[in-house]
């Protein structure tokens, strides 16, 4: 009875694994079956995420925060005087605030750079179990949002998107290991490819021999055939190490992205590009240094001794 | 395993998915994300035989396959937790009954999701996937295996009446 039931089970799995390597084969052969039944299951998924979305918007990042109480204990005196403050002046929820922030910032961009964008929220991320680094958000094709568009939030870009249902879309995020994206470095316009690494570091691939890249060096898209999948223009990230072996042919070099894939909210799909290549124009331009003037004047009970003055530092701020 | 069990384990399984793809992928968890679906189809795999493991695995690969956010070619999930299901059957019989040692069956639920993990991997190579970094892909299968042993003690109880629920009289004796 036992070697029965072990030849019953060992035929089961010769026939199941068939199967599955029949479908493998067909998908790989182009018969589109996954991009079909995959794209249903978009459409299904997209109102029960937008529901969860909404409910776990507050709780997504409770990890992380539970992760930084420690570090935070020592501001807790500072925010409860200014959360004092800010109780009498608030009236938006923060997370719709935030979202707003976001937005104004990914619109600025947009502005700036002259695209012509939708606007969208972020309703689901990649799953864990499958090695992809995607989003998606709740326009569709009938937002206008169409495969192979470029996304950018507030910082520069965020990915491209590789599918589209009617009111969803996912999209692939820079970090995807499959993520590619030519680039040129601003000022010099040494052309090169970057690679997503799975993180937000990136690696930088020059194609020019003769190129050379410097620390703290903006990258930019460089922009591709009708302006899909990429626009030009748009800030990528900068340079954080070169590579200085002398084992390639060309130059590598670490980036750092612009855009932080970990806490996106709001997004925009460029539906139509500027008319003119925005060239150096998007490059982010780093917070101006503070410097603090700090001058000594003698407090007026030392008066009488001169040669002791008490130092009472005023401060002036200065951009 | 009869068919009215398979239909019900994969309309159960179905609707884990749709908690995984909608909502625990919303939170970001440290280190990397966790994999309730996996937790959960490892966990009803490793109560069953041989048979039921496989055809669960099967149909639990089949579901995962349909994940909008997957690149992977269809097929390809199902075909690895056949194997799995096939390989956790064979080795689960040397174990014995897990009801009666839930530690043994968190541990095991644990190491079969890395090995699940891993096994996706190694079989996305050789059909030329690009999985990116080594270290990051390590990092997540670490990191998975690290919330499926937190989770899964939960996981236990609810499984087993599960399918206490849907054996039927034959199936039991």
């Amino acid at each position: 009875m036992a070697a029965s039931g072990n030849n019953r089970s060992r035929l089961l799995l010769v026939i199941l694994l068939v199967t599955a390597l029949f479908l493998i084969t067909l998908d790989l052969r182009g018969i589109n079956i996954a991009k079909n039944s995959r794209s249903a299951t978009q459409t299904f998924l997209a109102p029960v995420q937008r529901g969860f979305s909404d409910f776990f918007s507050p709780v997504g990042n409770f990890f992380s925060d539970v992760k930084n109480f420690g570090r935070a204990k020592a501001q807790i005196t500072d925010l409860e005087k200014e959360n004092a403050k800010l109780k009498n002046q608030l009236v938006v929820n923060a997370d719709v605030k935030g979202q707003l922030t976001k937005l104004k910032g990914v619109l600025n961009l947009a502005g700036r750079g002259g695209y012509k964008v939708v606007s969208a929220r972020v309703i689901g991320q990649g799953s864990a179990s499958t090695f992809s680094q995607t989003i998606t958000i709740d326009a569709g094709s009938i937002d206008g949002v169409q495969k192979d568009m470029t996304v950018i939030n507030e910082s520069g870009i965020v990915g491209v998107v590789k599918s589209v249902t009617g009111s969803s879309a996912i999209v692939i995020l820079m970090s995807d290991p499959t993520f590619r994206i030519g680039v040129r470095i601003a000022g010099t316009q040494t052309v090169g490819i970057l690679l997503g690494q799975g993180s937000n570091r990136y690696t930088l691939q020059l194609l020019d021999p003769a190129g050379t890249i410097k620390f703290g060096d903006a990258l930019l898209s460089l922009g591709s055939d009708n302006n899909h999948p990429f626009v030009p223009g748009l800030p990528v990230g900068s340079v954080s190490f070169v590579d200085h072996s002398n084992s390639a042919l060309t130059q590598t070099a670490s980036v750092t992205g612009y855009a932080n894939l970990n806490s996106l909210g709001v997004v925009s799909v460029i539906t139509t590009a500027a008319k003119q290549d925005p060239k150096d124009s998007l490059v982010p331009v780093p917070d101006p240094i503070k410097t603090i003037y700090v001058t000594a004047t003698p407090s007026p009970s030392s008066s009488g001794a001169p040669s002791n003055p008490s130092p009472s530092p005023t401060s002036k701020g200065k951009k | 395993m009869s068919w009215t069990r398979a239909g019900l384990f994969a309309a159960f399984l179905f609707v884990v998915f749709i908690l995984q793809e909608a909502a625990i992928s919303k939170i970001n968890f440290p280190i990397s994300g966790f994999s309730l679906y996996l937790a959960v189809l490892l966990g009803l795999m490793s109560l069953e035989d041989k048979f039921g493991a496989i055809v669960l695995g099967f149909i639990g690969g089949l579901i995962l396959d349909f994940s909008p956010s997957s690149d992977s070619p269809f097929g390809k999930w199902a075909l690895i937790l056949t194997l799995v299901g096939y390989v956790f059957a064979t080795n689960r019989e040397s174990i014995g009954d897990f009801t009666e040692r839930p530690g043994s069956f968190v541990i095991f639920i644990s190491i079969g999701s890395a090995l699940t993990l891993l096994v996706f991997l190694c079989f996305g190579v050789l059909l030329g996937e690009n999985n990116g970094a080594f270290g990051t892909n390590m990092l997540t299968i670490f990191g998975n295996s690290l919330w499926t042993l937190l989770f899964a003690p939960i996981l236990l109880p609810g499984l087993v009446k599960w399918r206490s629920i849907t054996v039927n009289a034959r199936e039991r004796a």
